[in-house]
């Protein structure tokens, strides 16, 4: 293990730490209070940086521009929502269900998005995302249409178990989730599949010209960028009790954009670090001004102009700029290696330019 | 007389009205160094793309070993044993020169698809191949830098590695030599040769320097303007009077 990699362990272990102790209260106050914060926007937090992270594995690991990932979301949310009002689903079987309605809308939409790239690939990510959409909207009588649906928040537990789960456990039980997402997402990107990704966002027609059909890792990639913005979607329908049409619209894709380039897209933290400051920056903004927008839009702005890799990739680059030092050149390496490479051919090479 | 590996009949491709190719057919005995030569606009690099499944021929066969894979999505092609370069280094320029031929030993090996690392035992046979195949085109000293900070004929190197990395029977280069100084030049064909004699394959490659092609081929094929002009091996085509007439040029000839 090298030190970077040790670095990263750390970073993680006291992230999670931190984000644990963070509602805990020292007499009648915690950090949380004391900002004025509600403990469920951690859990907001959390969500939404999954939801980004999802978008991330699409843009920042494999190129592909997504502006639906909020269908697959919003999907999630009404597969746990709709499971719950008509099928009395507890918990988990709400959460599952909704990221299994997520991954159907994946397999679906999945065979028509892999025909396009670039641009192209972006727009039918938001005409089949707008389909969604309109169908959440128009199914009045089954999914309440524009007013969207309240469900209650069942017990949460396994049959002989169950807890009722208030805002500080719903948070907790969000913590272990996340974490476990993340672990997740991380061993996805450095195996062999999640570096073949990578490969596909650098050069795909290489990858193809490497015996290998790139449409099948972009289509899996495409599924577990689903199932995860799905199971972010169910997860928050459960959080705030409810289900609407505009949790499926491009507006809510363009905020997990925005996430993801806040805090740097291809890296693992970018997205949680994006979501910090979005889901953060909105409560403390919105209760000074009613016009929040304009300062999150101001500092999106500020962001890809001045830290194109995002906050926290410009912070990690200019850290391992600092650690890698003086590039090596490649003219330190002596003519005579190549020379001791090929010793027969170069003799060849040399008795034909005599002959000639 | 050896075996036919690839095989081209009568293929052809044009562009909207303009005839690229036109009814172009040859044939590449395994072991050979074949030649595709021509002016700029013969139709060189169209004939290769068609060979190579970059896109289809709009007529004609293609065959490999006799299978015809005129319609194989080009993915196939280089799990059959086609491997190829291009004339801009086709490359991951973020990753490391290590990691660029790991996408290919990783596709060579069937994992490409896994989720899980590979196994102690399996990363140090990766390593060692990837070792191997930095050894054979001299990048071993480049090993961690990211392909983007190489010069233009290492990142060839490298291409050339990375085609390489996928075991195949036939490599096609296409314009191995295009904007390399002398020096590069005479690397690869280095190599070139060393694909050959070395490694057993068999080469074809599209080149426009006669000089190159004369050192280096068995068998020439001329292109011009789309069409085959003659066919031959190097003597044939250098003795050639439609091919000094039409295209070479007697002075060209005699630098030779």
């Amino acid at each position: 293990m090298n030190n970077r990699q040790k670095q990263g362990y750390i970073a993680a272990i006291a992230a999670v730490v931190l984000l644990a102790v963070l509602p805990l209260k020292i007499g009648s106050h915690s950090v949380l209070s004391l900002m004025h914060l509600d403990v469920s926007i951690l859990s907001e937090m959390l969500l939404f940086a999954i939801a980004a992270m999802s978008v991330n594995l699409l843009l920042g690991y494999t190129g592909l521009m997504s502006f639906g990932n909020a269908a697959y979301f919003g999907l999630g949310a009404y597969g746990a929502g709709l499971s719950i009002h008509y099928l009395n689903m507890n918990f988990i079987e709400g959460a599952i269900i909704g990221t299994i309605v997520a991954l159907l809308g994946g397999l679906i939409v999945g065979p028509f998005l892999l025909r396009r790239r670039g641009i192209y690939f972006a727009l039918l990510t938001l005409a089949f995302g707008q389909v969604f959409y309109f169908i959440a909207y128009r199914a009045n009588e089954f999914t309440g249409g524009e007013d969207g649906m309240s469900f209650p928040r069942p017990y949460f537990g396994f049959p002989g178990w169950h807890t009722d789960l208030h805002e500080g456990s719903f948070y907790y039980l969000m913590l272990l989730v996340f974490a476990v997402v993340l672990v997740g997402f991380w061993l996805i990107v450095r195996s062999p599949f999640g570096r073949t990704l990578q490969a596909i966002r650098q050069n795909e027609l290489r990858v193809r010209y490497l015996g290998l059909d790139s449409n099948k890792f972009i289509f899996v990639a495409l599924l577990v960028s689903a199932a995860m913005a799905g199971l972010a979607g169910a997860l928050y329908g459960l959080l705030i009790m409810f289900a609407a049409p505009l949790m499926l619209d491009w507006q809510q894709s363009g905020d997990f954009v925005m996430i993801m380039i806040l805090g740097g897209a291809g890296s693992i933290w970018g997205p949680v670090v994006g979501s910090l400051i979005y889901v953060i920056g909105k409560d403390i903004i919105s209760t000074l001004t009613q016009t929040w927008q304009i300062y999150i839009g101001a500092l999106f702005v500020i962001c890809v102009l001045a830290f194109p890799g995002g906050l926290l990739g410009t912070l990690l680059n200019s850290i391992a700029r600092r650690d890698v030092g003086a590039p090596i050149s490649e003219e330190t390496v002596p003519h005579k290696a190549w020379e001791s490479g090929a010793p027969a051919s170069s003799a060849a090479v040399a008795a034909e330019q005599k002959e000639s | 007389m050896a075996e036919v590996l690839l095989e081209a009949k009568n293929v052809s491709k044009h562009f909207g009205g303009v005839v690229a190719v036109n009814s172009v057919s040859i044939t590449i005995e395994q072991g050979s160094i074949y030649a595709v030569i021509g002016p700029n606009g013969a139709g060189k690099t169209t004939f290769f793309n068609a060979l190579s499944g970059f896109y289809m021929p709009d007529g004609g066969q293609v065959l490999y070993k006799g299978q015809d894979i005129t319609t194989m999505p080009n993915w196939q092609r280089v799990q059959l044993g086609m491997s190829r370069t291009f004339q801009t280094p086709s490359i991951f320029p973020e990753l490391t020169v290590y990691e660029n031929l790991l996408i290919g030993v990783q596709s060579q090996q069937k994992i490409a698809f896994r989720l899980r690392l590979p196994s102690v035992a399996r990363k140090k046979e990766i390593d060692a191949r990837i070792d191997e195949l930095l050894g054979f085109v001299n990048l071993v000293h480049l090993k961690d830098r990211p392909v983007a900070e190489l010069s233009h004929g290492s990142q060839r190197l490298c291409e050339i590695a990375m085609s390489l990395s996928v075991d195949p029977t036939i490599v096609l280069l296409d314009e191995p030599m295009a904007g390399l100084a002398e020096a590069e030049t005479e690397r690869i064909m280095r190599v070139i040769r060393d694909l050959h004699d070395r490694l057993d394959l068999t080469v074809l490659f599209v080149e426009h320097n006669m000089r190159v092609v004369l050192a280096l081929a068995d068998h020439i094929t001329v292109l011009d303007r789309g069409a085959m002009l003659a066919q031959g091996t190097p003597s044939e085509i250098s003795n050639s009077q439609i091919v000094r007439e039409a295209y070479l040029g007697q002075e060209v000839l005699n630098r030779v």
